[in-house]
């Protein structure tokens, strides 16, 4: 993906131009340029502040070596490189193809012919570099392009550097370890048969969607990697003894790359033929959008970003109970930007915190008063890495769960209300109208020992953000899990899932019994409880991705042992399931989002459009009949009127009762329309996220009459306050709701 | 056909410095005019262009280009940028990777699929009806004017007929025209006219499903036979018009009955979405409506137009050879 560069981009480098953003991290940034004859490359920097570091300077030179050793077949071709300027640079050519993680968030697990296609072609890749005595040492599905001539390599010294640099710091291997070897998981030696093992669990990757030790914590993967046999039950079964052999624990058992290339391909055929539509769809779209990209540069935020932090970045990836019970260490604070997983996230993170403002020719930043946001506040990353922040609005304030605990702003002004640094979790807080609720933290880290503390609820208080006396409390509930919910409270009705039994660091447990509960605020009793199926050892999928109640029904968005997905709708009354019905989507994490309902409908984006009735879940019609073909962005629904973004088109709005198509974004802004979140409906304009953009679509016009730079990637509507609040990158932000 | 240049021409035309040709010869399929993928001095644009082929009236083929920029729909090529008064003729818009529709068989390694088929004719089908109802005959449909891009075709030449040779002057057998798609009535010299747009349309999407213009019957795709013929038919009035031919393309997987059936109505296009034509053209481009080594090859194109330093002087393929 292509974004418009920042304010404080360098106009060149070296003999280069840029041109666009193709993503950001905490070590660097990679650019989009060309030579002076016209030539387009791939430019990859490290901010000056990390090339400090003689080491990582170092890192950065042998990742140009070890690009150069790959070469153009099986890597990105080296065109040129300075590793010793101020901010070091690597030219490379302009890889056209998606990364492999998001070539399957996209199109799903890839077919065995792919896998096994793929998998010959990175065995082809892996030989070229141990011949050459280089292990690369980090093979994971981001570090793959897939391309129509077969998958290159990419990103040798960056991110091992990031591994190395908190090696050193925690003595815990963090980072990404979904895909690292035993032998790496236990720092010891990584030879070119941990490539093996790395290999094969990015195919188990391709094939299913997940890796062979699950998603988590990587204190508990980790430990999986070691100890636990890989999860090969959804792998193709001709494929999964192939890729059981390479990942066996011991590294003298896993075949040779040759070995192995040669039981996954025999070669025939040309790489596209063995890929998907839907990949080769987002090829030719990528190879195309370079054309069509007009450079662009962002303006200056209205407040320039905070200084660089003093301390250096602290650790992340150490879940939040782990730092409780080191002795509840503050990980980051509000403001002080602490650097949270969030740093590592791609693209548009136009804000990173370490950028110094280079200066360049003299370009007038585009007229403020147009893109400004009301106030932005930089923020810590959540605490836990297993769910993102959400911004929640009640009364006049925005609040969101940061750095150690959950803070709340004033959203006209952005004035800090108050920092309750309680380690409050997004997934234990819901607001009701003008209250808020919370799951009790148990006081002090004791409770954490694994002695059951009973469960507490209660409400906030939006005053001072200190919670008022329990306003329930239960002893057969074990208020110490972390995987506790309190999914939704309605009519002073608390829906919650929680607990019984002993309580484990690393994940539920399958002697642990969960319950879903309605529990009345003013009683303080249950009105019913229901029984959740347990989950698998270890697993760390909490049981629901969203709830909200309509009418007498509480719909909800639960997530399966199986990693599925299904909309159940019950009567908030008795608990008793209505209906349930499967919702497809790739991952269930991408609709961990507020669900969209009326009195008649739940609404789902996520690919076709489509409204279920609330009274017995039939489909009442979806978007595939007036406009086939069409995926879309989660939709929100206001005065009868659908409103959700078309990908490739923008926003569309529809009659919600029929479905009926009632009009298109137009003016040709919306082809970069995002499907991550639900459009804000205000009186006049409705918000919609764009590359980098806020785009306010005038509801008469139908075009975009204001484009507001942010990096958000979440929004929601402060009714209240008039404001759009949005979260994202480190920002937290606010622009005009009208 | 990869020399940088072709009639004498330099390497540069234009403010242009040319990349690479557009065409490939091994097809043997004839090219109205020169094409060439062109960089702006300072790099930072990149556009096709367009030069008359040896011996064609310049004046005729800068009036033809002048026209095409009034051409609308997401499947034209008009033309951006003209040869001002004084310079030798070209024209030239914005580059997209794309392969002209022979080099697409060539990848391929034959006949494109029905679907592929069906998704090119969909397109053109609504591209020359804009045209017409701009006033405006295309006479210049043939295999190389179509170009295939990712997101969709792109329907170039635009009247390479009439730059050909004026009306009232037999037109068989001249340069650059294609034999199989040029309208009887044209090649006697006839004014172009609609129905000959179709006629040349039924030849180029022949040759997509079979390689040939004009192919042996039984070569066609059965669901497609009868509505390809008819649009060859000599005689203009036995030729479809094009909301039927529509109807056709955009029915995926349904079967084509006989010309003598009374074409079943158009279904109402879908006029609640307001103020945006209804394409339903649109609706048959979704993923897969390429084969994958012609995706394979367009990102190749891409690719290799990127990495291109015109300095260097190095020969650019545009399609992959190994």
């Amino acid at each position: 993906m292509l974004f418009p560069l920042t304010h404080d981009d360098p106009y060149e480098l070296g003999s280069y131009r840029l041109t666009a953003r193709l993503g950001s991290g905490g070590m660097g940034t990679v650019y989009l340029g060309r030579s002076p004859g016209g030539r387009g490359i791939a430019l990859k920097t490290m901010h000056a502040r990390i090339a400090a570091d003689p080491q990582l300077r170092s890192r950065f030179r042998l990742e140009t070596d070890a690009a150069r050793v790959i070469g153009g077949r099986y890597g990105a071709e080296v065109v040129a490189a300075d590793p010793f300027a101020e901010t070091p640079w690597l030219a490379t050519e302009y890889v056209l193809g998606p990364p492999l993680d998001e070539a399957v968030d996209r199109s799903g697990p890839l077919p065995e012919t792919s896998v096994r296609a793929l998998g010959a072609a990175l065995c082809g890749a892996l030989g070229q570099l141990h011949l050459s005595e280089v292990v690369h040492r980090d093979l994971k599905p981001s570090n793959i392009i897939v391309t129509a001539y077969g998958p290159k390599v990419i990103d040798f010294g960056i991110a091992r550097a990031i591994g190395d640099d908190r090696l050193t710091r925690t003595g815990a291997a963090v980072g990404t370890p979904a895909f690292m070897s035993p032998e790496q998981a236990t720092d010891q030696e990584h030879t070119p048969a941990g490539d093996v093992f790395a290999l094969a669990a990015v195919l188990v990757f391709a094939a299913t969607g997940r890796g062979p030790f699950g998603d988590g914590r990587p204190a508990d993967l980790l430990y999986r990697v070691r100890f636990t046999e890989p999860d090969l039950s959804a792998v193709p079964a001709a494929l999964a003894p192939v890729l059981a052999h390479a990942l066996a624990k011991d590294p003298s058992q896993r075949p040779t790359t040759a070995a192995l290339g040669a039981q996954l391909h025999d070669g025939s055929g040309e790489f596209a033929d063995h890929l998907p539509d839907l990949v080769l769809d987002e090829i030719g779209r990528r190879a195309t959008e370079v054309w069509q990209f007009t450079p662009a540069r962002l303006p200056a935020p209205a407040q320039e970003p905070p200084p660089p932090p003093a301390a250096p970045p602290e650790p992340t990836g150490l879940s939040r109970r782990r730092l409780l019970i080191v002795g509840g260490g503050s990980v980051a604070g509000l403001a002080a930007a602490g650097v949270g997983s969030w740093a590592l996230s791609k693209g548009d993170d136009p804000a990173a915190p370490f950028r110094k403002p280079t200066p360049g020719p003299s370009v007038r930043p585009l007229p403020k008063k147009k893109l400004d946001s009301l106030w932005q506040k930089q923020v810590a990353g959540p605490p836990d890495d297993l769910i993102p922040a959400a911004p929640i609005a009640a009364r006049d304030l925005a609040m969101l769960v940061a750095g150690t605990g959950l803070a709340a702003f004033n959203a006209t002004s952005g004035g800090v209300a108050w920092v309750s640094d309680k380690g409050e979790r997004t997934w234990q807080l819901a607001p009701d109208g003008d209250e808020l609720y919370q799951l009790l933290e148990p006081k002090g880290a004791e409770g954490h020992k694994g002695d059951p503390w009973p469960l507490q609820l209660a409400s906030v208080d939006l005053t001072s953000g200190r919670a008022h006396k329990p306003l329930a409390e239960f002893s057969d509930l074990n208020g110490v899990m972390y995987e506790n919910q309190l999914l939704c409270v309605s009519d002073g009705v608390l829906y919650v899932v929680a607990g019984k039994g002993e309580y484990s660091m690393d994940g539920f447990l399958p002697s642990q019994s969960w319950s879903v509960f309605a529990i009345d605020a003013d009683t303080g009793k249950r009105r019913w409880s229901k029984p959740l199926p347990s989950r698998p050892d270890g697993s760390d999928r909490l049981h629901f991705l969203s709830a909200t109640v309509v009418g007498n029904r509480l719909v909800a968005l639960q997530e399966t042992n199986g990693g599925k997905v299904r909309v159940i709708a019950r009567d908030t009354r008795t608990g008793d399931v209505i209906w349930d019905k499967p919702l497809a989507v790739a991952k269930p994490d991408s609709v961990r989002l507020p669900l969209t309902v009326d009195r008649d409908h739940v609404y789902l984006g996520c690919g076709q459009l489509r409204a279920l009735r609330l009274s017995d879940g039939g489909q009442a019609w979806s978007s595939g009949s007036a406009r086939p073909g069409r995926t879309y962005g989660p939709p929100s629904v206001k005065d009868g009127v659908l409103y959700a973004v078309e990908k490739g088109t923008g926003l569309v709005a529809a009659d919600a009762r029929s479905g009926k198509p009632k009009w298109v974004e137009r003016g040709g802004n919306g082809v970069d329309a995002a499907v991550t979140d639900r459009p804000v409906v205000g009186s006049d304009h409705v918000y919609r996220k764009g590359a980098g953009t806020l785009a306010a679509i005038d509801l008469s016009s139908r075009t975009p009459a204001r484009l507001y730079k942010t990096s958000g990637d979440r929004f929601i509507a402060q009714e209240r306050s008039n404001v759009v609040i949005a979260l994202g990158g480190h920002f937290f932000a606010a622009f005009p709701l009208q | 056909m990869h020399a940088p240049h072709q009639g004498g021409r330099p390497g540069r035309t234009g403010p242009y410095r040319v990349v690479t040709g557009l065409d490939d010869g091994a097809s043997g399929m004839p090219v109205p005019e020169g094409r060439y993928i062109a960089r702006s001095a300072d790099g930072g644009r990149t556009v096709l262009i367009s030069v008359p082929t040896e011996g064609a009236d310049p004046l005729r083929f800068m009036a033809e280009a002048d026209s095409s920029r009034y051409l609308l729909g997401p499947w034209s090529s008009p033309a951006t940028e003209l040869a001002g008064p004084d310079e030798a003729p070209w024209h030239a818009r914005p580059y997209l990777p794309a392969l002209p529709l022979p080099t697409a068989l060539l990848v391929h390694g034959g006949p494109l699929p029905e679907r592929t088929v069906r998704a090119i004719g969909a397109a053109l089908v609504e591209t020359l009806s804009i045209g017409h109802g701009q006033g405006l005959a295309h006479a210049g449909v043939s295999p190389a004017a179509v170009l295939l891009a990712a997101d969709g075709p792109r329907l170039g030449c635009f009247g390479a007929v009439r730059v050909a040779a004026p009306d009232g002057v037999p037109r068989s057998g001249l340069p650059g025209l294609e034999s199989g798609s040029l309208p009887p009535e044209q090649a006697a010299g006839g004014r172009p006219d609609p129905m000959g747009d179709i006629y040349a349309l039924g030849a180029t999407l022949a040759y997509a499903a079979t390689g040939h213009t004009v192919p042996e019957s039984h070569q066609f795709p059965a669901a497609l036979r009868a509505v390809l013929r008819r649009c060859v038919s000599r005689d203009p009035a036995a030729r479809p018009r094009p909301a039927e031919l529509l109807d056709v393309f955009s029915a995926v997987g349904a079967p084509v009955t006989g010309p003598a059936s009374s074409p079943a109505p158009a279904p109402h296009p879908a006029t609640e979405v307001d103020q945006r034509p209804a394409s339903r053209a649109e609706a048959v481009l979704g993923p897969g409506w390429l084969p994958g080594r012609v995706i394979a090859a367009i990102a190749h194109q891409s690719a290799r137009v990127l990495a291109a330093e015109p300095s260097a002087r190095q020969p650019v393929t545009t399609h992959r050879q190994d």
